[in-house]
């Protein structure tokens, strides 16, 4: 019976082990390869011991472009970030509050937005950012941007709220203040946790986000994941380059995302006990 | 009939204030909720409405400025007829069911490791979140690396293992099933986690009770764990299909749709009528099918979870 129960816990931590590995297998090798010099990047066998070295990363700073399309990429993010937590923050403190007839309905009708394709609706928001003159700004994506980042966020904030005991509100509320009062100063400062993780995530999608900054945006308002791409030119596919420019993408993700694990999955699960 | 003339007679007593009172009772959720309906609202209307008047019209680079046709149905039915489309709704749906299906057994294999007590959760739970968190374009690009027929270390390795070489990327047979690889890496850990979560909110008694019955482990998953999940599991299946239904960046950059389309999803399909064709009244109505679809299946899923909430 002991020896059985060893080996279970064995192979559990076995399995658990192997699916670290894995997981972060491909991370790993990204920021090696970055590291590598060019000429060992494709060297077959594989060369695992070789002196570090920068660069790729001077390759990728040459020209001072990098450092401008960081800029909007952070820029964009953080303010797509903040306008969808003001409205999803409300959003969901309603979600959260109110029972009214088709709650359920609502909430799942709020995820709309995040179920249209992007690329069904880019030609039309390509036609009109093109007649108000914001292709190629940081604008066009901040509004594109927040039609995933807004239903996100009322996701996320909702399961944080539905957390906050009613109890709490209410003796606020009989105290004189009102009910803006008491989200404002009783229930938002308990969510702090859960907001800051729903600002993380919607920062990462909007720092990860591909199709929309591709096709509206040019030299100008180019974002680092476009950025990446750009490294694969007719002639040759820059290799280093690309490790060393996606591991300085990956770097603040994976930071973030380590700092607020818990309430990051808490948040996206909650809603599926919940509802 | 008296109350009601009573409730006039007391609005009018006090004009204005009690009825605005109810009023606003009633709308306060409106309050909280409206603004961010309302910003979606002003963003999508635009582009949702002049995509569905160019799918009914016909609009090509070259005859655009000669005026755009109305054509009324005629993009849908040649859409409809056409190999291609049809082709690249197979593709999607092929890759949505394998890559939904081996992302929940695993998904929930693991969600099921992590449930025990395991020392250092925090770290693991943190590792294993970092795939779906990577930037695609990242991921795609450097599963391309990894996957490459000379350089990959994927054959390296296989060809160490004395497995030939696999021409993953440019063989149709394989694209697919490595497309499929690449998107089970980015987002078993999405689905893993959210199961876990589910897992650790369910009560203590109904396994107990069972135990004590003398069911085995897979009895107790089976007839208590999955029922209890149910709920989980179908809001984890509606995030994934969102998500896999759309793919656009890993394809892209992995097979840009190839060899010989076998890759070609929806996605990719508009991308190329729209963006290098330019023919955006046949893209249009692609797109809307498209939307029609996702929603279908999505409104199917949400009564399943509306369901049992009730």
């Amino acid at each position: 019976m002991k020896l059985r129960r060893t080996i279970n816990a064995g192979l559990t931590y076995f399995a658990v082990i192997l699916a670290l590995l894995l997981s972060f297998f491909p991370i790993a090798y990204l920021l090696i390869t970055s590291f590598k010099p060019p000429e060992l990047t494709f060297a077959i066998p594989p060369v695992w011991a070789f002196n570090p070295t920068l660069q790729n990363y001077a390759d990728v700073f040459a020209g001072g472009t990098f450092t401008r399309y960081f800029l909007n990429s952070l820029t964009i993010a953080l303010v797509t970030t903040s306008v969808a937590l003001l409205f999803g923050t409300f959003a969901g403190y309603g979600f959260a509050r109110f029972q009214f007839r088709g709650t359920t309905w609502m909430r799942l009708g709020s995820l709309v937005p995040q179920m249209l394709p992007p690329i069904t609706i880019i030609v039309p928001l390509y036609v009109l950012f093109n007649s108000f003159r914001l292709i190629d700004t940081l604008w066009a994506l901040i509004v594109s941007y927040l039609t995933f980042s807004i239903p996100l966020s009322i996701w996320m904030m909702t399961s944080f709220f539905a957390d906050v005991p009613r109890e709490l509100e209410e003796s606020a509320m009989i105290d004189g203040c009102t009910r803006l009062g008491a989200l404002i100063r009783v229930s938002l400062p308990i969510v702090a946790p859960g907001l800051a993780a729903t600002a993380i995530l919607s920062f990462i999608y909007c720092w990860n986000e591909f199709l929309y900054a591709v096709i509206l945006t040019g030299r100008d308002a180019r974002t680092l994941p476009v950025t990446i791409t750009s490294y694969m030119t007719n002639k040759a596919i820059l290799w280093g380059r690309i490790a060393a420019s996606g591991s300085l993408v990956l770097v603040p993700v994976l930071a973030f995302a380590l700092l607020a694990q818990r309430y990051l999955v808490r948040g996206l699960s909650r809603g599926a006990i919940k509802g | 009939m008296d109350w009601i003339e009573g409730g006039t007679s007391a609005v009018q007593a006090v004009p204005g204030a009690v009825a605005w009172r109810r009023f606003f009772k009633r709308a306060e959720p409106a309050l909280y909720i409206g603004p961010a309906f309302l910003v979606i609202a002003i963003i999508l209307v635009y582009p949702l409405g002049y995509s569905l008047w160019l799918s009914f019209h016909e609009w090509t680079l070259r005859g655009f400025r000669q005026g755009v046709p109305w054509v009324g149905l005629e993009n849908y039915r040649s859409l409809l007829a056409s190999p291609e489309f049809l082709n690249s709704l197979r593709i999607t749906f092929t890759f949505v069911i394998s890559a939904i299906t081996i992302e929940f057994i695993l998904g929930m294999g693991l969600a099921l490791l992590l449930h025990h007590d395991l020392r250092g959760k925090g770290l693991i739970r943190s590792i294993i979140l970092l795939p779906m968190m990577c930037t695609n374009v990242v991921i795609g690009l450097t599963w391309r690396l990894l996957l490459n027929y000379e350089f990959g270390l994927i054959n390296y390795y296989l060809s160490q293992l004395g497995i030939d070489r696999v021409e993953w990327l440019s063989k149709p047979a394989v694209a697919m099933p490595a497309v499929i690889l690449v998107d089970v890496w980015n987002t078993t850990s999405f689905v893993a986690l959210l199961l876990l979560a589910g897992l650790q909110s369910l009560p203590d008694e109904p396994f107990e009770a069972a135990r004590i019955d003398g069911a085995s482990s897979w009895q107790l998953f089976i007839y208590i764990t999955l029922p209890l999940l149910r709920q989980t599991i179908l809001i984890a299946l509606l995030w994934r299909l969102i998500d896999t239904f759309r793919i656009f960046d890993v394809v892209y950059l992995l097979t840009a749709g190839g060899p010989a389309r076998a890759t070609e999803t929806v996605s990719i399909y508009i991308y190329r009528y729209g963006f290098q064709s330019f023919n955006l009244g046949f893209a249009s109505a692609a797109s809307y099918l498209m939307i029609l679809i996702m929603l279908v299946l999505a409104a199917l899923l949400a009564r399943a979870i509306g369901r049992i909430q009730e």
